[in-house]
Order: C-alpha cells, then sequence, then structure tokens
C-alpha cells in the first residue's frame, strides 16, 4: 500500500444511490405487472375457497395460499432480480462506468443488495396488506354466518400476520445475498438463477443434514453432514409461524432473534460478496 | 497531492497482464512490459489493432483490472486505489446505458456517484448536457437514443464531475460520419480547456486529425510512440498546390527546377477527403440532437 | 493484489468463501438453537415414509423445504373432490395422507372423521344396491365397520392435539349417532366437558345422557354443578353500553348457547323425578 492517506472515504451515501438506482431500474421494469397478477390471483383464489364450504377454515386456506404464493413468488422475484440487475450491469457495461468513477466495490455490491431488497420489501409489503385485507374481510363476513366458530373472537392474529411478512422479507434478504455471492463470480445469469434456485432448496432441507449428523456411523462422512450442516443458513427458522391462527401467537424475542440471525447472515454473505467481486476482472 | 512528475497524467511502468484461460494456467499475455507516459493537457492516441491490448491498458488504468506486473499511476496515484478516479471520466468503448432513465437523470446519477451536490448538482447536469449538445433530448428515455446520441451522452457522464483526464474508448466506432465530426470537434474543445484525454481508435485518419501524439500497441507490445507531425510529416519532401498549368508552362517548371537541382516527383490533382465532403454535403443537426 | 497463479484465485475464493460460511454457521449455532428449538417445536414430525409412496420427489422436497400447510390443503381440495365422487379408497386414503403431512389443523381431523363415519357407509350401502337392498343387519355392521375406522383415526390426532374437547366430542358423537352407544358415548362427552375451552353444550349432553341411561341422581348433581358456571344474562350487563355491537353480539350468543334456562329447567325437572325435598332443592 502507498503510505499516501486514500482520499476517498467509504460512503453511505454513494451505496444508497446506486441502491436508489437499482430500485428505480426494477420498478420501471415489469415488477408492478408482475405483483398486479399476483393480486388478482390471490383475490381470485379466496374466492375460490368460498365453493367449498369449509366454514371458519376457509381463513386457514385463504392465509396458507396467500402466504404460500408470498414465499414462492417471493423467493423467484428475489432470485430473478438480483441476477437480471447484477448481470444487467456487467453486460451492458454500466458497470465499467459505475466503478470507473471514484467509488468502493463494496458500495458498489452492497448498493445492488440494497436496491433489491427494497423492492422484494415492497412485494412483502404489498402481499402482507393484500392479505391481511382479504382475511379481514372475509372473517368479518364469517363472523356473522358461522358465530360458533368466533367465540372467542377473531382467528387471526393480524400483528403476527404482518411479523411473518417481515421474516420472510428478511430471508428474501438472506437469499438475495446468497444470489449476489454467485453472480459475483459466475459468468452468466442462468447458471446464477439455477444455482440459487438449488440453494434456496439446500437451505430449506439444511435442518435435515443435522438431524442426520448424529445417526451417521463412518467418521468421515458425519464430518461432511456436519460440515454441510454448518455452510448453508437455515431457513426454517423463517417459518417461525407457518400457521396462522393454530397455535398461541408468536413470541417477539424468539422472532427478534430471527431477524439478529437474518442481519448476520446478510452482513456475512454480503461481504464474502464483495471480496469475491472485488477480485473479478469485468 | 503528490510529488510524482506533475506534467505526467498517466505513468505506465512495465506493465505486464496475463488473462489465465483456465485452471491448468494456459494463459493470455495481453499487455507485455509497457511503459508510457501521458502528458497533462494533450490529446494522447493509444492504437491498434482488435487485441492489441488498449481496452486492456485502459482497464488497468482505471482500476478495473489489477496488473499481472509492473505499476501504473494516474496524477501519480496508484490506479488500484479508489482516489486515482477522483480526477478521470471514462466513456467505454459502445456503452449501454441505464435505457430506464431519462438522459438527465442518467448524468445526474453519476453525477452523484461523483459526489456532485447540492445547488451546483443541477446547474452542472444541464450545463455538461447543453455543452455535448442534448438539452432537447435530456427528458427523454435513453432507451430511445441513437447511437451518435449515446455516445455524447456517455460523454456528458464522462465529464460531469469535471475531471482532469478524460478517457475515451473508440467514441466513434458506430458512429456516423457526422457524429463522429462532432465528437471530434468536442475533444478537441475539452483540448483548448487544458484537459488530458485519451483516445483510443481504429479509425487513424480521425486521431491524427485531433492526437497531439500517439502510441501503436500490437500484440501487447508498444512498437511506437511519437509526436503526430513527427512521425507522419515527411520532411524531405514538400507539396506545392497552384491553379491548373497549361502542359507548357509545367515543362518551364520542371526546366526551372532542374536548374536548381530540383527534380519534380508528381502531379496529381488534389483531391477533398470523402469524409469532408459528406461533411459538407450532409446538415448537421442542430442543438438538441433530434436524431 | 498481485498473484503469482492467477489461475488458482477462483480455488482461492471458494476456499476461502467456503471457509467462512462454517465458521459463521459455526459461531451462530449456539445463537440459532434455541429459536430453531422454539420453530422445531411447532411442527410435528411427518409420517414421511408412509408418504413417500403416494407422493412424487417433488412435493416431498416441498414439504420438506416448508410448503407444508399449502400441500396439505392442495390434498384436502383433491379429498373433497373425490369425496363428491364417491370414491371411498381414494378418499380414505387421502385423507390420512392429509393429516400424515400436517396433523396440525384440527379441521382436517373433524371432517375426514365425518367423511368416514357418515358418508362412506352411505357409499357403501348404495354400491350395494341402496337401503333396500341391503338387509339392516348388514347396514348395520358397515355402519360400525365405517365407524371404528373414524374413531381410530380421531384417536391418532390425540397425538397431535392432546385433551382437544373437539375430538373428544367428535367420538361421542359418532357413538352416540352411528353406533347408539349412549353409555360410551356419555363417557367421551364427559372427558371433553373436563377439557379447558370446551363448549358448554359437552356438559349439558352428558347430563341429558346420564338421564337417558336412567342414572337420574349424577345426571341431578352434575347438572346443579354445571348450572353456576354458565354464563347468564345479567341487568348490570344489559345496561353496559360501553361494549360494541360486536362484542356485545358475541356475548349474547355465548349466553344463548350456554342454555342457562333449560338447564335450570332440566335440573327441576329431575328434582321431579328423584322426589327431592322442598327445602333441598336447587335455589338459582
Amino acid at each position: 500500500m502507498s503510505p499516501m492517506a486514500n482520499t476517498v472515504p467509504f460512503s453511505l451515501n454513494r451505496l444508497v444511490i446506486v441502491a436508489g438506482n437499482t430500485f428505480l431500474e426494477a420498478v420501471r421494469q415489469k415488477l408492478f405487472n408482475f405483483l398486479l397478477l399476483l393480486a388478482i390471483a390471490l383475490v381470485a383464489s379466496a374466492q375460490f375457497f368460498r365453493e367449498f364450504n369449509f366454514g371458519s377454515s376457509e381463513l386457514k386456506f385463504i392465509s396458507d395460499f396467500g402466504f404460500g404464493a408470498m414465499v414462492f413468488f417471493g423467493s423467484t422475484l428475489t432470485i430473478a432480480a438480483t441476477a437480471q440487475l447484477f448481470f444487467s450491469e456487467i453486460e451492458n457495461r454500466t458497470a465499467l462506468t459505475i466503478l470507473a468513477k471514484p467509488i468502493w466495490r463494496t458500495e458498489f455490491i452492497f448498493g445492488k443488495f440494497l436496491g433489491v431488497f427494497a423492492v422484494v420489501g415492497v412485494f412483502c409489503a404489498l402481499m402482507t396488506l393484500l392479505l391481511a385485507g382479504l382475511l379481514y374481510h372475509r372473517e368479518s363476513g364469517l363472523m356473522t354466518m358461522h358465530p360458533e366458530a368466533f367465540e372467542h373472537g377473531r382467528i387471526i392474529h393480524y400483528a403476527d400476520l404482518v411479523v411473518m411478512g417481515m421474516l420472510q422479507w428478511l430471508k428474501f434478504g438472506v437469499l438475495a445475498a446468497i444470489t449476489l455471492l454467485i453472480a459475483s463470480f459466475s459468468n452468466t445469469n442462468l447458471y446464477t438463477v439455477v444455482m440459487s434456485f438449488f440453494m434456496l432448496v439446500i437451505c430449506h432441507l439444511q435442518y435435515l443434514a443435522r438431524d442426520a449428523y448424529a445417526q451417521v456411523a463412518s467418521v468421515p462422512l458425519r464430518l461432511l453432514v456436519q460440515v454441510l450442516g454448518y455452510v448453508f443458513p437455515n431457513f426454517q427458522v423463517f417459518n417461525l409461524a407457518d400457521q396462522i391462527g393454530v397455535g398461541s401467537g408468536l413470541d417477539a424475542s424468539v422472532a427478534l432473534h430471527v431477524v439478529v440471525y437474518a442481519l448476520i447472515y446478510i452482513g456475512v454473505i454480503g461481504g464474502l460478496a464483495v471480496y469475491s467481486f472485488s477480485s473479478r476482472e469485468i | 497531492m503528490t510529488n510524482a512528475v506533475p506534467s505526467a497524467a498517466i505513468e505506465i511502468r512495465d506493465l505486464t497482464k496475463d488473462f489465465s484461460l483456465n485452471l491448468r494456467g494456459i494463459k493470455l499475455r495481453a499487455v507485455e512490459n509497457l511503459t508510457l507516459t501521458v502528458p497533462e493537457g494533450q490529446v494522447f492516441g493509444l492504437l491498434g489493432p482488435n487485441g492489441s491490448g488498449k481496452s486492456t491498458t485502459i482497464k488497468i488504468i482505471l482500476g478495473l483490472l489489477d496488473p499481472t506486473a509492473g505499476e501504473c499511476k494516474v496524477f501519480g496515484v496508484p490506479s488500484r486505489r479508489v482516489d486515482s478516479r477522483l480526477n478521470v471520466g471514462y466513456l467505454p468503448e459502445a456503452p449501454y446505458f441505464y435505457r430506464y432513465l431519462s438522459g438527465m437523470e442518467l448524468v445526474k446519477f453519476y453525477a452523484r456517484i461523483c459526489g456532485v451536490t447540492g445547488k451546483r448538482l443541477d446547474a452542472r447536469v444541464a450545463e455538461v448536457i447543453d455543452w455535448v449538445g442534448l438539452s432537447g433530448a435530456a427528458k427523454r428515455r435513453v432507451g430511445t437514443y441513437s447511437k451518435g446520441m449515446l455516445q455524447r451522452i456517455g460523454l456528458a457522464q464522462a465529464l460531469v464531475h469535471d475531471p482532469r483526464l478524460i478517457i475515451l474508448d473508440e467514441p466513434t466506432a458506430g458512429v456516423d460520419p457526422v457524429g463522429a465530426a462532432e465528437i471530434s470537434e468536442l475533444i478537441l474543445k475539452l483540448k483548448t480547456q487544458g484537459k488530458t484525454v485519451l483516445i483510443t481508435s481504429h479509425l487513424l485518419a480521425q486521431i491524427e486529425d485531433i492526437c497531439d501524439r500517439v502510441a501503436i500497441l500490437d500484440r501487447g507490445r508498444l512498437i511506437l510512440e511519437g509526436n503526430v507531425t513527427e512521425l507522419v510529416g515527411q520532411r524531405d519532401r514538400q507539396a506545392l498546390i497552384v491553379d491548373p498549368l497549361p502542359l507548357e508552362q509545367l515543362e518551364e517548371l520542371k526546366e526551372w527546377l532542374a536548374t536548381r537541382g530540383h527534380t519534380l516527383n508528381a502531379v496529381e490533382q488534389p483531391r477533398a477527403r470523402l469524409d469532408q465532403l459528406f461533411l459538407s454535403k450532409v446538415s448537421r443537426s442542430p442543438k438538441g440532437g433530434k436524431e | 493484489m498481485k498473484s503469482k497463479f492467477p489461475e488458482l484465485r477462483a480455488v482461492r475464493v471458494g476456499v476461502v468463501v467456503i471457509a467462512i460460511l462454517v465458521a459463521t454457521g459455526w459461531a451462530i449455532r449456539s445463537f440459532e438453537e434455541p429459536t430453531w428449538r422454539v420453530v422445531r417445536a411447532q411442527q410435528p414430525a411427518m409420517k414421511l415414509d408412509s408418504l413417500q409412496g403416494a407422493l412424487g420427489q417433488g412435493v416431498t422436497v416441498g414439504l420438506l423445504g416448508g410448503f407444508r400447510a399449502i400441500v396439505a390443503d392442495f390434498f384436502w381440495i383433491k379429498t373433497n373432490s373425490l369425496w363428491e365422487e364417491s370414491d371411498l379408497p381414494a378418499t380414505q386414503t387421502l385423507i390420512k395422507i392429509v393429516t400424515a403431512i400436517d396433523p396440525r389443523p384440527l379441521y382436517f381431523w373433524l371432517n375426514g372423521s365425518r367423511m368416514i363415519a357418515y358418508d362412506m357407509p352411505h357409499w357403501r350401502i348404495i354400491a350395494k344396491g341402496g337401503y333396500d337392498a341391503v338387509p339392516p343387519a348388514e347396514q348395520k355392521r358397515i355402519d360400525s365397520e365405517q365407524s371404528t375406522v373414524a374413531i381410530n383415526y380421531l384417536r391418532e390426532g390425540f397425538a397431535y392435539h392432546p385433551k382437544s374437547p373437539a375430538i373428544y366430542l367428535e367420538i361421542a358423537n359418532v357413538y352416540l349417532n352411528r353406533l347408539k352407544d349412549v353409555a360410551v358415548a356419555a363417557e367421551f362427552y364427559h372427558e371433553a366437558a373436563l377439557q379447558p375451552d370446551a363448549p358448554y353444550y359437552a356438559a349439558r349432553i352428558y347430563g341429558e345422557l346420564l338421564r337417558r341411561l336412567g342414572r337420574k341422581a349424577e345426571a341431578y348433581a352434575w347438572l346443579k354443578q354445571l348450572y353456576p358456571t354458565l354464563p347468564r344474562l345479567v341487568a348490570s350487563d344489559a345496561a353496559n353500553g360501553e361494549k360494541s355491537a360486536t362484542q356485545r353480539q358475541r356475548e349474547e350468543f355465548i349466553i344463548e348457547t350456554a342454555m342457562a334456562p333449560e338447564v335450570l329447567m332440566r335440573i327441576h325437572e329431575l328434582e321431579k323425578e328423584l322426589k327431592i325435598a322442598e327445602q333441598q332443592k336447587f335455589r338459582d
């Protein structure tokens, strides 16, 4: 290193500028059409459940499907948007023009991350709001139709619904960081998307490796299983309650633990993406 | 800021860059042992055929690539460092900018990255867009721009933070002669403002008109460097351009020269260059760039 | 960073990335473990071995990957369409698959058992030519078989919903309505009534069945003890104007379904039947 002091310190401001631009790019693409379609599909599916006469359990079906749609399409959106927004910079050479400015690669990568995270945040917020609205509307209807099922008041814990939406958002944050890490060394968009989906599945099944660990007899294999359990974050902890209105409400301190867990992983994996990207020849 | 030779904008010493093609260690040497100095305030042409190492050299100067060996400094600061780019503007070859932004938003984005803020921001953005002649199209999305306009908005983003060194990679590639001439004009204007311009091109005629100094690379090696007039001027020859002479007067002239020990080597009809003819016949687009 | 072996850079980056991920996973484990235990406790084990044959591999991965509730929902909807076709073997299998996937919603247990106990005997009788063609003894045998399947199925539900009054009630209903076994039904209504959050009618029906079984003294004692626990309309409640309309509506509903006046009436009837002395009669 040169003895001269570096006159360009890390700047949160530049990071936010990159994030804002990334967000704008995503929003001006087809994101909102996608959201609109999903919203329509959700409302339509909620209508569909009326056909079955499930009684108050109709709410369970609406919340399961609404939440399932959020998890599934949220994961898809996170991976696709992260990979697309990263590779459009590389392929359109805009990364060259940005990185030729006095900017740190850390600012660039975390700016990209923050932009995607904001996009996914909007997605989660809108889906949660829509789902809560749908459930509230239907619950009010069902309460007059089947008062016996609502002896103890409303079944749906709306505050829990919001917490769950937030936890999914954080999970998507970790997923976006993983996608960025893969993108930072991969050559194509397709490879990044496929690998990220693969990782998404593995992170959801990570707990199986942990469960299996004790049962593996051979020592080298047991070590391998143990390492596998450590390499991947556990995405199942974000399913703090995949059942709304079943069992007791959410425990705030547990939810807070999950938040910290996500933030640590976002920091570490994001840092690794910066490390890998800093040696990338663009 | 630095005690290193103040008159050099770029100093490259013994620079080598290898690209590994695979894990078995097969390498491609893109630049070999290059030593080059770009003096401040000049227009410097980096010439060479495709694959000669021009773009790699530029990327190393911009800190986008790490050299395998040797060093590269920009205004005395090693090019790996972020602050080496404080005074550099860069226009890549055939840039595709964020299509969803308007020209104005695009330039503003780069300006903010470079730390241009507050009241200066809007004024500077408007100024530089006007300077490249795109005021009329500033609110249009970049996705609708023609190639020449893209190049000009690219120049605007490179200049927005008022850098001392401007690096242009093939700025006229794929641009029609009118657009290319406009870009050449802008480059000469930059020179009058005291900026250093490093330009790569394979359109040698164009370079010849605007460059003070050129370096020619071939397969990663420097094969020639010097002042343009020194390199291409033929000092042992002179051309006289006169009105059409009748045959007998031409014979008299030959005799006159012969008695003084000179030879008339060639009699030709001078021709205008095709690009100049093209430019004189084709109307230039008005400022505002409605192409 | 200069390196003598730039071609090894990818390998070096990969090794560093994996090493840091392992270190992070190891360091964060003790922080994550308690949270994971809480989450895990809410997710009862799946009987995967019984499922793997029935589901494709993709569905199994979906199940393990956190889409459990929604997969169960899909199978429940499928169960309903099979139910509409009166396809007995398929419906019965799917009912069990649904709760094997996700045993948490009580709804699946209750409605599945109703299909088995109430609808399937009807299908079987129709399949054998109808109520006129099948002799009553045979009809009874079919009823009894299906009821046994339903009761065994509901008993499995206790593993996930221990002391659930709803399951006790459902079993009681099958004994009472399908097997006509009043004594066993009464026991299950009794169990249901003893659980927290049991509906008031469980206790009332228990009293009623005791009376029907001729155990009038027991019925009388039970109802006497029940009556004071029932919510009733009190003057101060009616005057309470601070409650919202829905809250008041709900309370009125609870009071109505608790049927305190009816219980009091039964007590008085039993007093007559048991010839209780005037001074020992129950006073509200």
